[in-house]
Order: C-alpha cells, then structure tokens, then sequence
C-alpha cells in the first residue's frame, strides 16, 4: 500500500470512450482502479473550467477522452 | 492548455488526451494503463492545490 | 466446453444464466442441485418443462438465419485431423477480446503466436463437386479481408504475414473496395487460386499447400495457420421447417422470393428476411428486418391497436420548494458485483452523506420485483432524488428512469453510478481499491443528485404525413407501404414520369420482366387514394424538424407549401457517361442502360448478332470512383445470355476484374459458362483496347491464362459503367443530411441503421445509398417506410429533455453557438425584450454541449450537465 496511488479525473464522452470503458467491462479488461470517471455528453462540453477546478480539487491527474 | 497549467505550476504530464471509439475496449485499457502510469511517475501533484480542511 | 450453467454470450439481452440439460449433473444423473443452494434469488426452479403454447396470428415473419458450413466434409483440407486448419468462425473468436483466447491469436498445435496465415476463400460455396452449395455466400470475402486486417493489427510491430487466396474478390458492399484497397497497402497479399490439398508437417504441425498460379505455374508454400472462409447454408431443420410450411425454396434451399417482392414467400402471409431469404450481410438483413415487418404489418393494418393497452400515467409530483431527499440503490449484481466490491460498506458510506435519507443495497435492481419495491420505497420514503450505483447507465438508465416515473417523480432526478462495468469488472484482483472507487463514485453521484433539478420534455405532435423524394422504384414501395399503413404520403419526383432508371432496365437476374411489373407498380401508386404524386416538381427548400417539417415544392415556377412530419430521400442514381473505350466513336459501342434500351425495342443491332464483347468496371473501382458498382457483373452476365438467347452461335466475351456475382446470382454465371460465354480477366493496369474504324470495332485484352494478348472483331461492344449519384447538395443541405466523398447519402449506422439518417425523420433508400439491384431497392424502401412507421405511429414525441438554454441576461449576440452548432439549433430571437440575443430550439437541440463549452460569455446552461453539477462532483472526489 506504500505505493503512490493518485486520483485521475477522467472526462469520458458519453457517445465514445464510456462505451469503450462498459466494453472494457463486459470483456473483463483489467486495469489500474485510480480513475474516477465524470460522464459528460460529448468532450465539446469539456471548458478548460473543469480541468482546472479538479487539479484545484486535488486530483493528481486529468484525462479527458473524446 | 497544456501550457497553461505549466505557466500554473502543474506539469504537462498530469493532463492527457486522447480520442476511442465505442468499439476499442482495448485501446482505452492501453490509454487508462499508460495514463496512470505517467501520473504515477510525476507523484502527488503539490501545487495549485486549495489549501483547505478537508471535508467528506 | 462452457459449463452446464451458461449465459449465451457477453452482449446477450437479458444477461441471464440457463442451464443446459445435455451438460448437467442433476438432469444427466439425477444428483448436485448445487446451483439451486447457492443461487441467493431462488431463481433455479428444475421443474420448468418444455411447453406447447399455440398462437393465432396474421402474419408470419421467418427470419431462420443460416449455419456456417462445416468443412470436414472435405477431406483434402483435413480440417477434422489438422489442428492448425480453423474455420474463419473459430479464427473470428479467437480475434474477439471476450472470447476464449481473449483477443489472442495463437496457433491451436502449440500456442504460438503465428507468423504466416492463409485464409482459403469459398469453402462450402461456389461448389458443386464437394458439395451441394451452388451460390456465392456473399459475405465471406470480406469478412476475410478484415480478418487479416485486424489479425495483423493485433500483431503489431512483431509482424504477420496474411494470405487470402481467392477466385474472384467480392468487395461489393457499400465502402467495402476502399477496405480492400486498404487491406493491399498494409500488406494482406491476394492469390488468385483455389487450393486444393494441404499436408501437415507431422513434427511442426506447419502446413503446406500447393496451388497452381494463374499462369499456369504450379507453387508450394508453407503456412503456420489456415483459415477456411466457409460458407453460409441453410440448416436441414430450417428446409424442414420450411417443408411443413409449403414453402418453396430455391436450388441452393433458400426461400424463393421475387425481385418486385423481396420479402414475401411463395405462400400469403408468410414473410422472410435475412440469410434465409439467400445469403447477405448485415445491412441487407437489417433492411429486410424492417422490409418484413412493414409487409407483415400491411395486412394487419386494419387491426392495429386493437389489442394494446396504453398504461395510465402517473401523475408527476410537484417538488417545488423541498429540500432534495435523496435515495441510494447500491446493486449487487449477483456476485458481479458483491463478489469484488464490498456492497454492505458502500451502503453505510452513502448513508452518512448530506441528503441521503435512504440507503439499501438490492440482490438485481434490474428485476420487475425490485423495481416494484423501489418505486414502493420512493413513494413511502417521500424520495425527491434517486441514486442507483449498478451496471451502466448506457444500458439502463431507461429502465430505472421508468421506475421513477412509475412512482411519481420526473425521470431526470436520477443519477447513476457505474460500479459494475467500470469498477467491479475491471478490478477483480482489487478489492479494496475497487470499493473505495465505488465509494467515491457514489458519493460524486449523491453530490450531482442534490442539484439536479426537474426537467421537462418538450411535446410535439407528429404530423401524420409523409413525403418521398423521388418516385423511382424504391421511393414508390416506400410510398406504397406507407399507405398500406394508412398514411397520407406525397410522392414529390422531379421529371414527368415516375419509374426512375428501372424503365431502361430489360430483365431482373430472375427473367423477371422489368417493364410489365413496373407497370403494375405505376399503376398501384396512381390508383391508391392515400398517394398522392407531384409530377415534374422539385423540393425548393425545407424547413422545420421531425413530426413538423414544411417543404417548398416548385413547379413550373410555382411554389406550394407541403406539411409533412417524415421524409423518405429515394433519389436514385444514374449511369456514368463513359469517357475512353472509343464511346461515342461508333453506334456498335454502348452502356448497359443503351443495350437494355435496345433489346425493349428489339433494334437492328440486336438481331443477328455474330460478336458481342463486354467490359466490366468501366469508371468503377478506379481511383477517382473507389466503388464497386454492385448491379453490372450480373447484368452483363444476364445480356450476355439473352445474346446467346437469340443466337447460340454468337461469340460473347466478358472482359472482367473479378465477377461479382454474389449470392445466388451465382448461378446465372454458371449458366453463362454453361452456354459458352467466354470470361476473359483484365487487370487494372493492363486494360483492354478498343478501336473503331468504319463499321467495325476490334478489341485487343492481355488473356492471362493463355498467356498472350487476343483479339476480338466485335459487333458489339458493351461498356459496363458505373453506377454515379445525382447531385443531392441541395437536398442535403435542406434535410442537413450527410453525403460521402462519392456522393452517395450516409445512413445513420452503416450496418444497423442503414436505411435512416442520423437526422430524427429522414429516412433513405434505393440507389441514392449505394448502387443497388431492383430487389433491395425494393426492400430498402420498404424497409424505410418501416422505419418511418415507427415515428409516425407515435403520434405524439417527446424530446429530450438535456438540452442546452441561453440566459439572455449574459449572451453577448456573439454568434458563436449558432456557427457552432452541428443540428442548427441555437439562432438570434427576432421578437420581444431578448431580440438579437441566442436562443436554443429544445426540440433540434441533441444536448451535445459544443455550443456551452464554446460560449465565451457563459451564458449557456446544458440541462442534466450543469456546469454547478459537474464542478460538485469534482468536489466530491
Ligand atoms: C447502369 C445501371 C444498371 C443497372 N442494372 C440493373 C440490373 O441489371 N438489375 C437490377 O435489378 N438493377 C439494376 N440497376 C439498379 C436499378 O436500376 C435500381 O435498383 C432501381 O431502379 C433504383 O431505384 P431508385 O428508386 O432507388 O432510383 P431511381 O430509379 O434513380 O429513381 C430516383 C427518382 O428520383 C428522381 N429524383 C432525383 N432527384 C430528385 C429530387 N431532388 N427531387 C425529386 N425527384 C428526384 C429521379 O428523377 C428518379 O425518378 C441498374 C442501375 C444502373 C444505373
Ligand atoms: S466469392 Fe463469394 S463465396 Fe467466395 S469467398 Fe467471396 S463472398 Fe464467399
Ligand atoms: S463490373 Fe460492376 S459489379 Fe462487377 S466488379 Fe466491376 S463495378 Fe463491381
């Protein structure tokens, strides 16, 4: 556990990289738990706003996925 | 944006971004994995960060 | 082996287990009922038996499908005793990342990964010496094709070398050429031959084959896999079925249907679509799914509704004023979920958050009997806002968005927190991680909940007219089963005669004759009261959006106003006017389209022909057309034997690049070879010459099987040219409907939504898709008329209700939204206090959020993602 883990907000479009990540599910992909995802419709929704507000907020990472 | 947060004190590798489709649960296992793996890299991110009690 | 207890394959809908009686302990030898202990639901019930249950109804649909052909039949391929030889069924498997290999592909002797594949085209088709499958199974090439595509992908850098050998490459489909030009550059290596032995390496367990080149010269190579692209037929029990039903099958044992009736089987009543009805791919069976249930459907029309229930609404409750008092569902899932995260402790943590004033956990939230509890507990609990931390919202949101309903609340005061697909699943080594990431997951939906607000859904009547561009043979069935239905239907075609391009056209692949059944079609379309046709008219404009459009139609200088709530785009297609070949230079050389003309009116040049030559792919599949034309390998084909028809004597020569005469078109180029119609392949930088002096035309071809050039005084020349779109900007612009680089219109999905635009209430059809034969015109028409049912029996719609909203108070009148915007929905008002500032249409609005994130001014509100919510949840992280 003495491991770093960060927080990684990931932005995932609805429409491409949320369906991506339900499919990653349903095949039973692994992957690292660090994400934490916020659906948004499309990534034209994503304002520079949001990416700055969760560095703010203490994330360590953002990905925003379109 | 990118360089932005850097004038901001938040090095570039902590922001990525990157473009799946519907289909490729693959790739964004790929993306995920090589994401956190560059933020792990940097450490806890130390600047920029509100200051403030944390509450929940 | 899958075990006794299965779900039948990951996407399955419902996802739920069955047992297998073949493979269980307790049906086998009467002991275990382990499953029945264990299940927390109570759900194993061993008592179920099969039952008879008798139905009386109007119409019936077949929709039996196919097997995939098996090739241990054949013995030379030894796919019984040779691990290494696979069937493409098997090789699609190992491909797919849920399969058994997860997305790896590895040689079954060894599993190593293979360097050097084969795949062996038309196994089980095409065959009448091995096996009794005469036809084309039409999809096998390029299912091939993308295989080796993806198979080298996989390989990445370690590289993979891909060999298709093949007889003709059918690369007919829409946007199919291009992947097969694709496939050539990335390397995938094309062998035209057909193999006929491969021996195993007993040591190795490589394989080696050896086949015969075009030239003649006989080749030997190794390979460490091989994959037979087999075939499609029908399964005996399917030919029974059809038996008891008196339904007559074709030579190759699909059901028999016609080219003006491409879904009705030779019995009333009874319907087909899909590889039943011959063998296709997706899109085609997808339109003829909605052909079939539009034909099933008109001769039920008069019944309709008439034993549907309309379920009572719930009146909503006004929460005007109220604190949010939020309810937490945290699903188990069975053991999808519980078994990784800890649910018991998610429940507490979600207890101990503002707002929450209920919190439990649920076995199958999904179920009918837990979404009775939960609207049960709302209505007691006074709940105001819903949490559900489950599967995916992308999945079902709707259906717990009907739970609300059902209990009062206004569907958008509901939040979901996905645990299972993007927590549970993907992180079973992880338990603890895995929790504390549902925690968080559900705390930031707990915080989005307590600011969401009511939204309400714009309502809109439909308008229950429909209007069809284009009156050719597909805009008239479309029209035709539109009014089968009872709709008022207006056919708008811009010249003075409907037909389209089917009056050229001389025989179906079938001998149908083309102008006696159009002629019928006219007719139907002038004598029926509901449609009504606009002769020599053309659509000036149009304005409006699904359920309310308003078209401007011109004619002769007039313009008259049409209400309609769906179109149909039936535009259609025409021949390329050839250049090169020597057209124009002398009255022996034609298209297809001037041949067809002249065996209708039966002209000189037809009679007595000694020499006729044709030349396939004239302007198709080059470089500034990258299509294959689809209609003119069997049209030729069918010219070709109506000349032999005539005169048997006469020479008739196909020039070619690969016959595509798929399906069970197959068999007319059978025929053709049977009645000495002599088929010469060309390649594409070694094409024929043609030269006409005087009266007569010599044509010059490279025979590559004979190995030297020949020549050919011909009486006639026939060029085979392509298939070009009409010019459809305008029409694209009013509809604000896509067209591809070619000019063909783009369909909202290329495999299952191939008949609908992306745009709510514009549907499409016919050659203005993509070049297509009489009998999926047809089909496509009906089925967007199937499509177009579908909204219009609605009546009423209602519309999304996240939509974007200015406030005008901040909007600068920059302009920005309304340029930005894909589906037009922002523009300035022109009336009262706001004028000159944006404003958002909700019912165009598809709640994309490019014009909130563009707004310089923040001045707009995307419902459902208000910036306030999303910022909460970053805090809540
Ligand atoms: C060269 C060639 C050879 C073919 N050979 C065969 C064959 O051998 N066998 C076979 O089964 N099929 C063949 N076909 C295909 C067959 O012609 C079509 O499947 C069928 O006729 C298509 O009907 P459609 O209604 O989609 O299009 P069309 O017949 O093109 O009809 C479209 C109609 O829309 C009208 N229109 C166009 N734009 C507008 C507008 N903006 N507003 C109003 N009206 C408009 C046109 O005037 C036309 O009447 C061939 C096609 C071509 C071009
Ligand atoms: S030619 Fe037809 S049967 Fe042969 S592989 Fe291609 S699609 Fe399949
Ligand atoms: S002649 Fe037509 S159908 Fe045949 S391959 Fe060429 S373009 Fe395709």
């Amino acid at each position: 556990m003495s491991e770093f883990q960060p927080k990684i907000v990931a932005f995932l479009c609805n429409w491409c990289s949320y369906g991506a990540a339900d499919l990653a599910g349903v095949s039973r992909l692994q992957y690292p738990p660090n994400i934490r995802v916020v659906r948004i419709p499309c990534t034209g929704r994503l304002s520079p706003k949001f990416i700055l507000s969760a560095f703010r907020r203490g994330a360590d990472g953002v990905w925003a996925s379109g | 944006m990118k360089g932005l947060l850097e004038h901001m004190g938040i090095e570039p590798g902590r922001l990525h971004f990157s473009w799946i489709s519907s289909a490729e649960s693959t790739k964004f296992v790929d993306v995920v994995s090589q994401v956190t793996e560059s933020v792990k890299a940097l450490g806890p991110a130390q600047n920029f960060i509100k200051r403030e009690p944390k509450v929940a | 082996m899958r075990k006794a207890a299965y779900v039948q394959y990951a996407q399955a809908v419902p996802l739920k287990y069955a047992i297998d009686s073949a493979n269980c302990i307790y049906f086998q030898k009467g002991k275990c009922r382990a499953c029945e202990k264990v299940c927390p639901t109570k759900a194993v019930d061993f008592t179920q038996k099969p039952e008879t249950v008798e139905l009386n109804v109007g119409s019936v649909v077949i929709a039996a499908g196919f097997k995939p052909f098996d090739p241990s039949r054949f013995d030379s391929y030894n796919y019984a005793n040779y691990k290494n030889v696979i069937t493409s069924m098997e090789f699609e498997r190992m491909l797919s990342a849920s399969g058994p290999s997860m997305g790896h592909v590895a040689r079954p002797s060894d599993h190593k990964d293979p360097k050097k594949i084969a795949w062996f085209q038309c196994v089980g088709s095409r065959d009448l010496n091995k096996c009794d499958n005469p036809y084309c199974s039409a999809v096998c090439c390029m299912y091939a094709i993308k295989e080796a595509v993806i198979a080298k992908e996989h390989a990445g850098a370690g590289g993979l070398d891909c060999s298709i050998f093949f007889m003709d490459m059918r690369t007919h489909g829409k946007d199919f050429e291009v992947f097969y030009e694709g496939a050539k550059k990335q390397g995938v290596r094309f062998v035209r031959s057909r193999v006929h032995t491969i021996t195993e390496d007993k040591a190795t367990k490589d394989l080696s084959v050896r086949y015969v080149t075009e030239d003649g010269a006989l080749a030997e190579e190794t390979f460490d896999m091989i994959v037979l692209s087999i075939g499609l037929e029908t399964p005996p029990e399917t030919v029974e079925l059809a038996k008891k039903l008196g339904l007559e099958l074709t030579s190759g044992r699909f059901a028999q249907t016609g080219s003006f009736t491409p879904v009705s089987t030779s019995r009333e009543g009874v319907f087909v679509c899909g590889a039943f009805a011959g063998p296709k791919d997706i899109p085609q069976s997808v339109v003829e799914a909605s052909a079939s249930a539009v034909s099933a459907g008109q001769a039920l029309a008069e019944a309709r509704g008439a034993l549907t229930k309309t379920k009572e609404a719930v009146p909503e409750t006004d929460l005007r004023g109220e604190p949010p008092r939020i309810g937490v569902f945290v699903c188990r899932c069975g053991i999808n979920i519980a078994g990784v995260v800890d649910v018991p402790s998610v429940v507490e943590h979600a207890k101990t958050l503002p707002g929450v004033v209920f919190a439990t956990d649920n076995m199958y939230s999904c179920s009918q009997d837990t979404q009775d509890t939960m609207a049960q507990i709302i209505r007691d609990n006074r709940l105001n806002r819903v949490v559900v931390a489950a599967c995916t919202p992308k999945t079902h949101e709707p259906l717990f968005q009907e739970t609300l309903i059902n209990a009062g609340l206004n569907k958008y005061l509901f939040e979901m927190a996905n645990i299972r697909n993007q927590d549970s699943w993907v992180h079973k080594e992880n338990p603890e991680a895995a929790t504390q990431k549902a925690k968080d997951l559900v705390r930031m939906g707990i915080t989005k909940a307590a600011l969401i607000e009511p939204l309400p859904e714009a309502e809109l009547d439909v308008n229950q007219t429909a209007m069809v561009a284009g009156g050719g043979i597909s805009g008239m069935s479309a029209a035709l089963a539109l009014a089968g239905q009872g709709y008022e239907t207006h056919i708008v075609e811009r010249s003075d005669r409907l037909g389209g391009q089917a009056l050229n056209l001389h025989k179906t692949w079938r001998g149908e004759d083309i102008q006696a059944k159009l002629a019928e079609m006219v007719a139907a379309v002038t004598k029926n009261p509901k449609i009504t046709v606009h002769l020599g008219t053309e659509i000036a404009g149009v304005d409006g959006f699904v359920g309310n459009f308003k078209s401007a139609l011109s004619k002769g200088g007039q313009t008259t106003s049409l209400d309609h709530g769906v179109a149909v785009v039936a535009t259609g297609a025409g021949e390329l006017r050839p250049s090169g070949y020597a057209y124009g230079k002398s009255p022996r050389i034609v298209t297809s389209l001037e041949l067809d003309k002249k065996f209708m009116a039966n002209g000189a040049l037809v009679t007595g022909l000694q020499s006729a030559v044709f030349i396939q792919c004239v302007g198709s599949r080059e470089p500034e057309r990258p299509y294959c034309s689809r209609v003119c390998c069997t049209h030729s084909i069918e010219s070709a034997l109506e000349i032999k028809r005539r005169n048997p004597d006469a020479g008739v020569y196909i020039l070619y690049r690969d016959i595509r005469s798929y399906g069970e078109r197959e068999t007319l180029y059978r025929q053709a070879r049977e009645a000495g119609v002599i088929f010469i392949r060309y390649s594409v930088d070694r094409k024929p010459v043609v030269e006409a002096a005087g009266d007569t035309v010599g044509v010059t071809v490279f025979d590559p099987i004979l190995g030297r050039t020949v020549q050919i005084g011909a009486d006639l020349l026939c060029l085979a040219s392509a298939v070009v779109p009409n010019d459809n900007t305008a029409l694209a612009r009013f509809f604000k409907v896509p067209v591809n680089a070619q000019g063909f219109f783009v369909e909202r999905h290329a495999k299952l939504g191939p008949s609908e635009f992306a745009t709510d209430g514009v549907f499409l059809c016919g050659l203005a898709h993509y070049p297509k034969p009489i009998d999926e015109s047809i089909a496509q028409g009906q089925a967007a008329a199937s499509r177009a049912i579908t909204l219009l029996a609605r009546k009423k719609i209602r519309m999304n209700g996240q939509v974007a909203k200015t406030n005008p108070a901040l909007c600068s009148s920059c302009g920005v939204c309304v340029s930005v915007c894909p589906y037009k929905a922002p523009s300035f008002t022109t009336q009262g206090p706001f004028t000159g500032k944006a404003e958002i249409n909700p019912v165009l609005c598809k709640g994309c959020g490019l014009c909130v994130a563009s707004c310089r001014s923040g001045a707009i509100n995307l419902k459902g993602f208000d910036t306030n919510q999303i910022m909460a949840m970053l805090e809540a992280m």
